[in-house]
């Protein structure tokens, strides 16, 4: 006897053509609503996934870095910096690490080939670089531990430096000054790239800087090149990101030994700065969405009142449905798939203008925002739900009427 | 064979806190295919008593058999499927949903009893041809004059063959002529077996009927038991 889920869609769908204008202004919070959630959902998403990529690219998430601690006070005395035998010691002590990377960087170091010079950073390093950096050369070779023990006279070229320099001759083999020294050249690095969303100082590649750069070994950096520099920075590549965590952990209490208790390092982790950057993402995410929750609250709350009001208008109608046979049931799921209608179709519409800013912004932007299936079911069921919710009221209000009370109605 | 038997119905009503007697003990007979008609002057409880021979309201206290069952005592929700299956309404003002067509209109009861697309479609149209509506199926209400909505509401009321036609004043809305025909398709419908029974205080109305049935105060003055 019961009225079929289609009879009521179909009265439905009548009664929303019927009203177009208003169906459409009642909706108008959860389409807003709607759009709001997917918007944000879609930057957030973009941002992480393009955070996740910039990290990857600058050797993922399994790093470990160990830098001048900013927070401690100088004053107090202790130096935030390393000697190549302190720099062993650390080495001898974390085996589980897959590369270890000392920096000793030296700014400005003009290179001169035949007359012509090419200035920028020169880095003393240590083979497990190319491993640190997932960085190889592309011509030649990198140097290997005999030439570091050896403080060997040989550097390998970024990309832009061989390019600049050599211009069309090969660089191998030539050789190069820088300061008094004479270096071999025996490596070019592959050219690093990575598009920047934004443009930027270097044009599209946010690495660029990476191919400016030349390696020689630290012990050549650290003896010879620059006597008597220090090591300022480490990076440690761990086998997994959980490994990193452990390695930071672990690295702490060993720096502090060796700097006599002070704390002139600070040991910070790629993975630890992802959990941070997430954690801010994810207190952003819940302000926007609470900001559209909000909108469909008010939204759902503006459909209740403009149901509520239809029926007040309708009781004439719902009497004589009554009269010829529909049962309560019948008229409670005919006003909640109505409105259930209206909230959907305002998720569908929502969806779309969502859709459409989200084209618009990450354009304007440059940045990619993704709008995912499941944010699209998400967006879906939520303004369905605030239907199946704020339709309950007048659903029960409609079908509690009085067939004698609900006919008298004019 | 009785269609509607009843027993000391009352019906109570609260006004404020004032309780109104509105039926004061009904006993009222009527065979299957008669066709009566109720009078009475306003507030003389005829109109409450349709409602309560329509099965849209209870009373308060006796007995009331509809085809020998006793229907009184039932909850709402299984009135709702009596009045779908045995009771064809008309009204004074027509009650058709303006924005539904003739068709869909006549095809409401049929929607509620289940009934497929196919069929509700073939019957109501089938129906709307006997009372002379055939070329105008797509009309909306309120491109009939006041007889053709009328008749709509008859095609509505009988479509799904009630055991009882329940007419509300159905003359009260139309000029002499549009209702003298209503009248004779209700004419009709008696002759055919129907049993018709009509709410109305014109007595030029009621002299159509086999039987009056009066009304005052809320007791059958007149007209009772069947002839």
């Amino acid at each position: 006897m019961a009225l079929s889920l289609s009879e009521s869609l179909q009265i439905g769908v009548t009664d929303i053509m019927m009203r177009k204008v208003r169906s459409l202004i009642t909706v108008f919070g959860i389409i807003l609503g709607v759009m709001c959630i997917m918007v944000v959902l879609a930057i957030i998403n973009g941002m992480n996934k393009s955070t996740l990529s910039w990290m990857q690219e600058r050797g993922g998430t399994n790093k470990v870095e160990v830098q001048r601690n900013w927070n401690y006070d100088f004053r107090q005395g202790g130096e935030a910096t390393l000697t190549l035998a302190e720099m062993n010691q650390i080495r001898g002590q974390l085996p589980e690490a897959e590369a270890i990377g000392p920096i000793v960087s030296a700014w400005n170091s003009t290179l001169q080939y035949k007359g012509f010079s090419y200035s920028d950073q020169v880095i003393g390093v240590l083979p497990d670089h190319q491993k640190m950096e997932n960085w190889y050369p592309d011509k030649g070779r990198f140097f290997n531990e005999f030439e570091l023990r050896e403080n060997a006279n040989v550097i390998v070229l970024g990309s832009s430096v061989a390019r600049d320099l050599f211009k069309s001759d090969d660089p191998l083999g030539e050789s190069v000054m820088l300061k008094d020294q004479m270096l071999t050249v025996i490596g070019v690095m592959q050219e690093k790239y990575w598009e920047n969303p934004g443009g930027g100082a270097f044009g599209g590649n946010a690495l660029e800087y990476m191919n400016r750069q030349s390696f020689v070994p630290l012990s050549t950096m650290m003896n010879k090149i620059d006597a008597g520099s220090l090591i300022r920075s480490i990076q440690i590549l761990a086998k997994s990101p959980e490994d990193a965590l452990s390695i930071q952990k672990k690295l702490r209490p060993i720096l502090l030994r060796i700097k006599n208790g002070r704390a002139v390092f600070r040991v910070s982790s790629a993975q630890e700065t992802m959990q941070q950057m997430e954690q801010n993402s994810k207190i952003f995410s819940m302000i926007f969405i609470m900001i559209g929750l909000i909108s469909l609250l008010v939204g759902g709350i503006v459909i209740m009142n403009i149901m509520l009001a239809s029926i007040k208008e309708r009781t004439r109608e719902i009497g004589v449905r009554l009269a010829v046979g529909a049962r309560r049931m019948d008229i409670f799921v005919q006003f909640m798939v109505q409105t259930v209608l209206i909230t959907g179709l305002g998720g569908v519409f929502g969806i779309i203008l969502g859709y459409a800013i989200l084209d618009l912004v990450s354009g304007y932007l440059g940045m990619p925002m993704l709008a995912g299936v499941q944010m699209i079911l998400v967006s879906l069921l939520v303004s369905v739900g605030v239907g199946l919710i704020f339709g309950i009221a007048p659903a029960v209000k409609a079908s509690k009427l009085d067939p004698v009370i609900a006919l008298r109605d004019e | 064979m009785e269609i509607i038997k009843t027993q000391s119905l009352i019906k109570d009503y609260l006004l404020g806190k004032i309780k109104v007697r509105a039926l004061a003990g009904i006993e009222l007979s009527i065979l299957s295919g008669e066709f009566v008609a109720i009078m009475g002057p306003s507030g003389s409880g005829k109109s409450t008593l349709m409602h309560i021979i329509g099965c849209l309201d209870s009373p308060s206290e006796g007995e009331y058999y509809l085809d020998g069952d006793l229907v009184s005592t039932l909850p709402k929700s299984a009135l709702a499927g009596i009045r779908n299956r045995k009771i064809g309404f008309v009204f004074q003002s027509f009650n058709l949903l303006p924005h539904l067509n003739v068709l869909k209109n006549v095809e409401l009861p049929l929607m509620y009893s289940g009934l497929s697309a196919r069929k509700r479609k073939e019957k109501a149209s089938q129906i709307l041809d006997s009372v002379g509506l055939s070329d105008r199926l797509k009309h909306k209400p309120n491109e009939l004059s006041g007889g053709q909505r009328q008749r709509v509401a008859i095609a509505r009321a009988i479509v799904n063959d009630p055991s009882m036609l329940l007419a509300d004043e159905p003359t009260g809305n139309l000029d002499s002529q549009a209702g003298g025909d209503i009248l004779e398709i209700f004419n009709d419908l008696h002759k055919a077996g129907n049993t018709v029974i009509m709410v109305t205080h014109d007595s030029l109305v009621a002299e159509r009927a086999d039987r009056i049935i009066e009304i005052r105060d809320g007791l059958i003055y007149n007209g009772s038991l069947a002839k």
